[in-house]
C-alpha cells in the first residue's frame, strides 16, 4: 500500500500521530497548507439471532487541527436500540408472566422458552470534545469531556493524560486518568434489592434513582522495536462505586427440590407475574485490574496487529482477550483485512441460576449471562479503499458468538438439561467514511 | 492486590529503563508514521468495539495511547 | 497530474546531489542552512514554504540553503519534491553519514553554520510559531563577517 497521505484522528485518550496529508486536487506552487479538518464517519448495525438486541448507530468524529500539533476534537455517537434481552428467570415447561419495569402491564413467554424482556427500545446520545497539544518537545498531553444520555441513564465524565517520550522518541511514557460519574433512573425505579416482582400498579418494591462513579487510571509503555514493529504494554487499574446492579434483571425464586420456579396468583382483578420473581442485587464496589500487550508488526506492506489483555476484579472474574488483524494491501488504494479474537472469561462469585426459596438469601446474587462464565469468538473481515477523491471508505463485517457453560453445581432437580446458557450469535456491520478538508 | 500492583509496576519500570538500547535512528521511522501502523488505526471502529463488547461481556477497556508514529518535532 | 508536471517547470529546479557532493569548504564565507528532511515527516513538509522564502529573501547576502534528504526509498523523496518543489539545494544523504556527523536527533532538524564554518544554532523539529526566532538566528549569522571567531 502506499504511504497515503491522510492524517488519522485519534480518540480523546489516544495521542496525536504524525503522518501526511491527502491531497487530491491539483498541485500547487508551494507546499500545501495542512487541512484545518479531519473527519471520520460510520455507520453501524449490530444484531442478535432470536430476536434480541437490534442496535443502529451512526457516529461522527471530527477533528480540528491548529498549529504546530495542537488539535481539538468533537465526537458525536447516536445509537437506537431494540429488541430483547434475556431478563434473568429461567424457562419453564409452562408459560411464565412477568410485569414490565414500568410496572403499567405484564408480558408471557411461552412454555419452554428463553425469558426475554422486550422493554428496550431506547435511543442513546453519546458526545465527547478532546484537546490535544505538545508541551514543550518531548511531552504531550489531553484533556477531555465525555457524555452520554439514554432514557433511564446519563454517563458525565472528565479525563486527562500526559505523556514523554524518551530514547530519542523510541520510547514513550504515559498517564490517563479518567472519571465518571453516572446516573441511574430507571423505567419504574430502581428495584429494593431481592424484592419480589409484584403485580402491575404495585411499586412497593421500587425507590427512585441511583448513582455509580467511576475511577480509571491508565499507565503505559510503548517501545519503538524496530524499523518495522512497535510494541506496547498497559496496566489499567478501574474503581467503581455505587448502583452496579441492573435495575431491570432479576432471579427465579425456585423449590430446593425440583427446581421449578414457585407460582404465584396475582391479587384479584389484577394482573402480574405468574411466578416467583427476586430482583439481583450486585456489590456496590468493584475493583479491576488489566494488563494490556500490543504489537504491531510490518512485513512488506503487510501488517499484523495482535493484542492480548488479561482482566481480574475483586467480584472473581478473570478473563482473557486476544485480538489478532492483519492488513492485506490489494494494490495501491484498497486492503483487505482479515480479524479474530478469542475471549474468555470466569464468572462472577455471586452468578447463579436461580434462588432456592428456604435458603438463607446470599449478600449478593445476579443471574445476568453477563456475568457467567463463557468463551466468546469474533471472525470478521474488512475491506477497505481509498476514492478518487483520497478519502477513505471501508466496510466490515463480523460474527460475534458467545458460548457459556453453567456449572453442574449450580442446577437443580428439573434445571438440569432444560437450563442451558443464553448463547449470543451476533453480526456486526459497519461502513465507515473518512474525509479530510 | 498491593503486591501484584507493585509487581506490575515493577515489570513495567523495568521494561522502560531496559529499553534504552532499543530502537531506530530519527530518521528510520518510514514505516512507523504510516497510518496503519500507529496503534489504533481507526478510533471510531476501537470506540464501537469497546463499547459492544462492554455491554456483552464483563471486562472492558485496557487500550492505551501514546507513542509510535513519526516521532517528529 | 498536468497540473503537477506544469509546476515543476515553473519552479526552480532542485539539483539532486549525493551527501559526498557536501563539502563545507564550498561555502567558506556564506552562512550555510543545513536541513535535515524526509517526506514522511509532516513538520518537515511545514518547513519547506518557509525555507524557501528565506532563500528568496537571504540568498543575495550570502544565505545557502542545503536541504538534506534522509528518505530510505529515493523514490519517495523525488514524488515528495515533484509535489512541494524547493528552490534551495537538495542533497541525499545515502549512507546518513552527514546525520551521523551531525548527530541528528529529531527529524527535522536544522543546523545554522556560521561564515566562519562553525555552527552557531541548530533547532530540532519545526514550530510555525518559532519561525521569526529561527529567522533571528539566520540574520544573527548573516550579520557576523567571517573572520570573527565565536
Amino acid at each position: 500500500m502506499k504511504d497515503r497521505n491522510s492524517k488519522s484522528v485519534s480518540a480523546a485518550l489516544a495521542a496525536a500521530t504524525c503522518t501526511l496529508l491527502g491531497s487530491g486536487a491539483s498541485a500547487p506552487v508551494q507546499a500545501e497548507e495542512d487541512p484545518n479538518w479531519d473527519f471520520n464517519s460510520a455507520l453501524l448495525y449490530y444484531g442478535e439471532a432470536d430476536d434480541r438486541v437490534e442496535d443502529i448507530s451512526l457516529s461522527f468524529l471530527a477533528k480540528r487541527l491548529l498549529v504546530d500539533d495542537r488539535s481539538l476534537s468533537i465526537g458525536l455517537t447516536v445509537d437506537v436500540l431494540t429488541g430483547a434481552t434475556p431478563n434473568g428467570a429461567i424457562r419453564q415447561d409452562v408459560p411464565q408472566t412477568f410485569t414490565r419495569p414500568s410496572g403499567d402491564s405484564i408480558y408471557t413467554i411461552p412454555a419452554g422458552a428463553l425469558p426475554l424482556d422486550d422493554t428496550f427500545k431506547d435511543t442513546r446520545a453519546a458526545l465527547t470534545v478532546g484537546w490535544e497539544q505538545p508541551l514543550g518537545r518531548l511531552w504531550k498531553t489531553s484533556v477531555g469531556f465525555s457524555g452520554s444520555k439514554e432514557y433511564d441513564y446519563l454517563h458525565l465524565g472528565l479525563n486527562g493524560s500526559i505523556s514523554r517520550d524518551f530514547n530519542n522518541r523510541n520510547t514513550t511514557l504515559s498517564a490517563g486518568l479518567a472519571l465518571s460519574q453516572d446516573s441511574w433512573d430507571p423505567v419504574g425505579g430502581t428495584p429494593i434489592a431481592f424484592a419480589p416482582m409484584l403485580d402491575v400498579g404495585d411499586t412497593s418494591n421500587k425507590l427512585g434513582d441511583e448513582d455509580k462513579d467511576v475511577i480509571d487510571i491508565v499507565l503505559g509503555v510503548t517501545q519503538v522495536v524496530s524499523r518495522r514493529m512497535i510494541v506496547q504494554l498497559n496496566y489499567s487499574f478501574s474503581d467503581n462505586s455505587g448502583y452496579l446492579t441492573d435495575p431491570y434483571k432479576f432471579l427465579s425464586l425456585v423449590d430446593g427440590t425440583t427446581g421449578d420456579t414457585l407460582t404465584r396468583t396475582p391479587a384479584p382483578g389484577a394482573e402480574g407475574p405468574s411466578h416467583e420473581f427476586r430482583f439481583e442485587n450486585r456489590p456496590d464496589e468493584r475493583t479491576k485490574h488489566s494488563l494490556y500487550g500490543q504489537t504491531k508488526y510490518y512485513m512488506n506492506g503487510k501488517v499484523l496487529d495482535a493484542s492480548y489483555r488479561y482482566m481480574t476484579d475483586d467480584w472473581e472474574i478473570d478473563s482473557h482477550t486476544v485480538d489478532v488483524r492483519f492488513r492485506w494491501p490489494l494494490g495501491e488504494t484498497s486492503y483487505l483485512e482479515p480479524h479474530f479474537r478469542f475471549y474468555t472469561q470466569t464468572a462472577a462469585d455471586f452468578y447463579r441460576i436461580s434462588l432456592v426459596d428456604g435458603d438463607p438469601l446470599p449478600a449478593f446474587a445476579s443471574s445476568d449471562y453477563r456475568l457467567g462464565e463463557f468463551d466468546a469468538i469474533t471472525a470478521g473481515l474488512k475491506f477497505g479503499w481509498e476514492t478518487d477523491k483520497g478519502n477513505e471508505m471501508s466496510i466490515r463485517a463480523e460474527l460475534y458468538q458467545q458460548d457459556g457453560t453453567i456449572p453442574s453445581s449450580l442446577l437443580i432437580g428439573n434445571q438440569i438439561g432444560r437450563e442451558t446458557y443464553p448463547d449470543l450469535d451476533a453480526v456486526i456491520v459497519q461502513f465507515s467514511y473518512r474525509f479530510s478538508r | 492486590m498491593n503486591k501484584k500492583n507493585l509487581g506490575i509496576l515493577a515489570v513495567m519500570a523495568t521494561l522502560a529503563s531496559g529499553c534504552t538500547s532499543m530502537g531506530v535512528e530519527p530518521w528510520e521511522r518510514d514505516i512507523l508514521a504510516k497510518d496503519e501502523m500507529q496503534l489504533t488505526t481507526d478510533a471510531i471502529e476501537a470506540a464501537t468495539d469497546d463499547h459492544i463488547y462492554f455491554s456483552k461481556e464483563a471486562s472492558s477497556g485496557g487500550r492505551g495511547f501514546g507513542g509510535g508514529g513519526c516521532g517528529c518535532n | 497530474m498536468f497540473a503537477c508536471l506544469l509546476v515543476v517547470q515553473l519552479a526552480l529546479p532542485a539539483q539532486p546531489a549525493s551527501a559526498a557532493d557536501f563539502d563545507p569548504n564550498d561555502y567558506a564565507g556564506k552562512v550555510v542552512v543545513l536541513d535535515f528532511w524526509a517526506s514522511w515527516c509532516v513538520p518537515c513538509r511545514r518547513s519547506f514554504p518557509w525555507l524557501n522564502t528565506m532563500h528568496e529573501k537571504y540568498a543575495d547576502e550570502g544565505l545557502v540553503i542545503v536541504g538534506v534528504n534522509l528518505d530510505l526509498e529515493r523514490a519517495e523523496a523525488d514524488r515528495f519534491l515533484a509535489e512541494f518543489p524547493s528552490s534551495f539545494k537538495i542533497v541525499y544523504d545515502e549512507k546518513k553519514a552527514l546525520a551521523k556527523q551531525f548527530e541528528v536527533m529529531a527529524m527535522p532538524s536544522s543546523y545554522v553554520i556560521g561564515r566562519n564554518g562553525k555552527i552557531v544554532d541548530q533547532h530540532l523539529g519545526f514550530k510555525v510559531k518559532k519561525q521569526a526566532e529561527y529567522e533571528a538566528a539566520i540574520l544573527s549569522a548573516l550579520a557576523q563577517n567571517g573572520t570573527e571567531d565565536e
